[in-house]
């Protein structure tokens, strides 16, 4: 099994703000890993390095073999990167379907009639067939957040992306979304989830990775973590959050 | 009352002439200032340090100069014969509302909340792309109250242009009075004659707004 995700001592800063300080870790195909820790930690800001919607400042990031530093088309480069974000940021003006054929369309990806097949059919697995030709504005959190895992794995991606996916749910919606993507694991999808679902992380990743301060604190399969933390600060984030 | 409504109707011909030109004057800027505004606009949004200020110190100016100071400035100090007299009046009201059009389209724009761009661009389209399918659908719509806001402003302003002699609406409401004295029947003509353009463009804009929504349920 080769490496999907490569990350060599990343480094990012904000200004003044050093958020991520020499982050290495790898990503290997068909892995779910989980990266969890306390708001400021930098675990978002790490996931938007993967596709480059952040800028970094040292390091390396190898995606799919390709080394982000020496990406020509940064935009070809994100095809293959599937992201889930935590507001959905769904397209207003376009109806369901729309938004998950618009991309694969408009980059020649598909045929429109292919394009439509395939969201059909993705549709069907987010379990919104039926929503098809609604505008987003009528749909619930949950199902908006359904919808832009369908988006996104429209394009066929090889990687997925999620941040804080859940984050901005009510708590009835968490469910339904966090199904969606179980079903996307067990189908052997490469997925990083940035995540406060400690339960999703126990269940279905097959690493996590603890951060704080920029750094990767410990990283360790879900058992060893949750039963068992290493550091002290894991110790006192999962006694916090569980 | 009946001689009030009569004299309207004696003048009416003469008053339309007028109101033929101020409509060409005003859509002709508009399109000057449509055209203007967006290239001020792609400046202060550019990121580029350098072009923001530009545009900013571009808005500053026109937004700073009364109309009158500019056409009176622009027509007499600086145009003179050069051009016509009505290609100097569609530019001098363009310029002015350049400065307000490219605000509108900037805030527009920026209202557009960035998750949008992020979500765009990480399907892997390109800003270009993003801008023409996924922003500047949204953004207009958002833009359409203020434009037409700024189509009834300009509007309105062409009456100021009477004092570079355009025989707009007002101007020649002026010539008339001049002759007859009648200030109140002929001003307030005019003033009737504007009201209903103008309530007439209010109307338009409403039911291209609601037939551009997109957020009913």
């Amino acid at each position: 099994m080769g490496h999907i995700i490569e990350v060599r001592h990343l480094h990012k800063v904000f200004g003044e703000l050093e958020v991520l300080r020499d982050i290495s870790f790898t990503v290997s195909e068909g892995e779910v890993v989980c990266v969890i820790g306390p708001s400021g930690s930098g675990k978002s800001t790490l996931l938007r390095c993967l596709n480059r919607l952040e800028e970094t400042q040292g390091g390396e990031i190898e995606v799919l073999g390709h080394k982000l530093s020496e990406v020509k088309d940064i935009n070809r480069y994100r095809e293959d990167i599937g992201m889930v974000f935590q507001q959905f940021n769904l397209f207003p003006n376009y109806s369901v379907l729309e938004n998950l054929t618009l991309a694969p369309v408009m980059l020649k990806k598909m045929s429109k009639e292919a394009a439509v097949a395939k969201a059909e059919e993705l549709l069907a697995v987010v379990g919104l067939s039926e929503k098809r030709d609604v505008f987003p504005v009528t749909l619930s959190g949950g199902q908006k957040q359904r919808v832009a895992i369908a988006r996104a794995l429209a394009m066929n991606p090889k990687v997925m992306l999620f941040d804080e996916p859940t984050s901005a749910l009510d708590p009835e919606m968490v469910g339904e979304v966090l199904d969606v993507m179980k079903g996307l694991a067990q189908e052997g999808m490469t997925m990083v989830v940035v995540t406060h679902e400690m339960g999703f992380a126990r269940e279905v990743a097959d690493r996590v990775v603890f951060m704080e301060d920029g750094f990767i604190v410990e990283e360790s399969s879900p058992a060893e973590m949750f039963q068992n933390p290493k550091s002290d600060r894991c110790r006192e984030f999962l006694k916090s959050v569980l | 009352m009946i001689a009030y409504f009569s004299m309207f109707g004696q003048y009416l011909p003469r008053l339309l002439e007028g109101l033929r030109l101020t409509m060409v004057i005003a859509i002709c800027g508009i399109l000057i200032a449509v055209v203007l505004g967006i290239i001020i606009c792609i400046l202060s949004i550019s990121g580029k340090s350098v072009l923001v200020k530009a545009a900013n110190l571009y808005i500053t100016i026109i937004r700073g100069i009364p109309l009158m100071i500019l056409a009176l400035f622009l027509y007499f100090g600086v145009i003179k014969n050069a051009l016509p007299l009505l290609v100097s009046a569609s530019l001098i009201l363009g310029l002015n509302a350049s400065a307000y059009m490219a605000e509108i389209f900037r805030a527009g724009i920026q209202a557009i909340d960035y998750g949008q761009m992020e979500a765009a661009r990480s399907l892997g389209l390109s800003y270009m792309q993003t801008m023409r399918k996924i922003i500047l659908p949204q953004a207009v719509k958002i833009m359409i109250p203020s434009l037409m806001n700024q189509f009834i402003t300009s509007l309105k302003d062409t009456a100021i242009l009477s004092a570079i002699s355009v025989n707009e609406l007002t101007m020649c409401a002026k010539t008339i009075i001049a002759r007859n004295y009648k200030a109140f029947e002929i001003y307030s003509y005019a003033a009737i004659i504007y009201i209903i353009i103008i309530t007439a463009l209010t109307l338009l804009s409403r039911r291209v707004e609601q037939r551009l929504s997109y957020d009913k349920r």
